[in-house]
């Protein structure tokens, strides 16, 4: 490997590293202060202006806390838990495309960090194992709740692990490609004159089933069973006090920003631009007269620009969706994952399949 | 070879020795899950990137979460103490495991001394796959082209399980 590709790589991990963990904070914030502004009431707003700087204080009591492990957990995998919780989401991103390519001199940087020629499976392989964090840190802490809630929780991701391949396989057959970069060149194009030609719009029931199921594969409200706090308490994570319920919490975020990057780019268009942004492309090239090279480069964070703003807005709807719903009981969860959404996906997959046989 | 899939051998090489001297069931589980991340990493290094991420869906994904969620529900958290070394046991699993290890490396030694010799590989070669657009593609091709009789078969056999699996378990819940 050149030094420059090993350079590049690293830049970009550290970068996707960066972004999703430092945007954390900020989501908190969002979620308490969000929540205020739905519910009609004020939030946390003493510390820094608007409350900006309540995270922070936060974090500071996190990692002032006491680190305390329960006399009989399990201590290895009571530590192990957390730590593969924030792993797990994180390398998932490594095949999630925030943008086309970089020119720099005679090297271009694709912006994504592993090409893998299975691109989106990869992603579902680590979506698969968020589970085991669930478990372990339930099993290790030897609390009855925590194993309820660790029962609950897997029993409830690869329920709706289904549903949520089944809804990606129907765009894999649209797509007739794992590669992300060659979906969003997909989506590029428009159908009707002005519609935009992303995956909702051609596969809708296939959007919505894969929407709700990243809903519980993440444990967000109304989905939030393993974590009920009405009925067990606090679930997998009763047990974890200081910064390792932190870890927790930050991989909860982690794993939305991920599911958020993948349904972005399976479904609304990826890094491609938004309405407009040819526009100021253009006007770019034209005031500072770019090269090639150039034009790519502001292409390219155009791009970014365009991932990350229907990012923040998938997590947007998420701290909107949770409060706006309450929590479902456990057996209406099961039936709407095996007996709505795994029918309704199997369905869609063969309209979709015929749909794409008769129209190619 | 790449240091990294040196690396990666020796983890699952001690991975695996923890997995059969672990007293605790869940212990063994995970040291298996590490194995099977391993090899993934693995052949990932290979840039076989199509066995890695099913080797991650599947084993890892899948098969693994039924094993921890089975030792789980029967709850073997009091196996730990009541595990009783059974030494004539041991030592016929010990003798038994050694020969099979012995009889396999055997094998694949022998095999890759003769196929610097007489075997010619197949029309599959590296570049050609990279000219088809990679693994998945070849091997998603040949699956629904020519060898799609076999497969069908093969998900009807799935389906026979899944079905003989309901039966068992509601004679037993009735």
């Amino acid at each position: 490997m050149e030094m420059f590709d090993l350079i590049a790589v690293m830049a970009k991990i550290l970068f996707v590293i960066a972004i999703s963990l430092g945007v954390i904070p900020f989501l908190v914030w969002f979620e308490r202060r969000g929540s205020a502004w739905m519910q009609g009431r004020v939030g946390p707003n003493r510390i820094g202006p608007f409350g900006l700087l309540q995270t922070t204080a936060d974090v500071i009591k996190f990692v002032c806390k006491e680190d305390f492990v329960p006399k009989n957990a399990n201590k290895f995998f009571y530590h192990m838990a957390p730590t593969v919780a924030l792993v797990a989401p994180l390398c998932a991103m490594a095949v999630i495309p925030f943008g086309s390519y970089l020119v720099l001199g005679d090297h271009t940087v694709n912006l994504q960090i592993a090409n893998m020629n299975t691109g989106v499976i990869f992603i579902l392989a680590f979506a698969g194992l968020e589970v085991y964090p669930i478990i372990l840190a339930g099993w290790a802490s030897n609390n009855k709740y925590s194993v309820l809630g660790a029962l609950r929780g897997s029993a409830q991701i690869v329920s709706y692990e289904i549903a949520m391949g089944l809804a990606l396989l129907s765009m894999l057959v649209v797509y007739g490609s794992f590669n992300p970069h060659e979906m969003v060149a997909w989506q590029n194009e428009t159908i009707f004159g002005f519609l935009p030609r992303w995956g909702a719009f051609v596969n809708p029931i296939g959007a919505l089933v894969f929407w709700i199921a990243i809903f519980a594969e993440t444990n967000r409200l109304p989905f939030d069973l393993p974590e009920g706090e009405s009925e067990i308490v606090a679930g997998y994570h009763l047990e974890y006090g200081g910064m390792k319920f932190a870890a927790f919490f930050m991989a909860e975020y982690v794993a939305m920003i991920m599911a958020s990057g993948l349904i972005s780019t399976i479904y609304f268009g990826g890094y491609g631009f938004l309405p407009g942004m040819q526009t100021i492309l253009n006007l770019a090239t034209e005031y500072f007269s770019l090269g090639v090279a150039g034009v790519q480069n502001v292409k390219a964070l155009l791009e970014f620009t365009s991932f990350f703003s229907k990012v923040s807005f998938f997590m947007f709807v998420f701290v909107w969706v949770r409060w706006t719903l309450p929590r479902f009981r456990f057996d209406q969860l099961m039936d709407l994952g095996w007996k709505i959404l795994f029918p309704l996906s199997l369905i869609n997959l063969i309209l979709v399949t015929l749909g794409v046989y008769f129209l190619n | 070879m790449h240091i990294a899939l040196v690396i990666a051998v020796i983890i699952s090489a001690i991975l695996a020795v923890m997995m059969l001297f672990a007293k605790n069931p869940i212990t063994s589980a995970i040291c298996l899950l590490g194995i099977l991340l391993m090899s993934a990493g693995m052949y990932a290094l290979m840039g076989e990137h199509l066995v890695a991420t099913i080797q991650l869906v599947v084993y890892a994904g899948a098969i693994m979460v039924l094993f921890v969620f089975s030792i789980m529900l029967l709850n073997l958290s009091n196996a730990e103490s009541e595990f009783k070394n059974n030494p004539k046991m041991f030592y016929a699993g010990m003798t038994l495991g050694a020969t099979i290890f012995s009889l396999l490396a055997y094998a694949v030694c022998t095999h890759f001394s003769k196929h610097t010799s007489s075997l010619t590989s197949g029309v599959f070669t590296n570049a050609k796959v990279e000219e088809l657009g990679g693994n998945a593609k070849v091997l998603a091709h040949s699956l629904f082209s020519q060898f799609y009789i076999s497969f069908e078969v093969i998900s009807l056999a799935l389906l026979v399980a899944v079905v003989g699996a309901v039966v068992l378990a509601k004679r037993k819940f009735d």
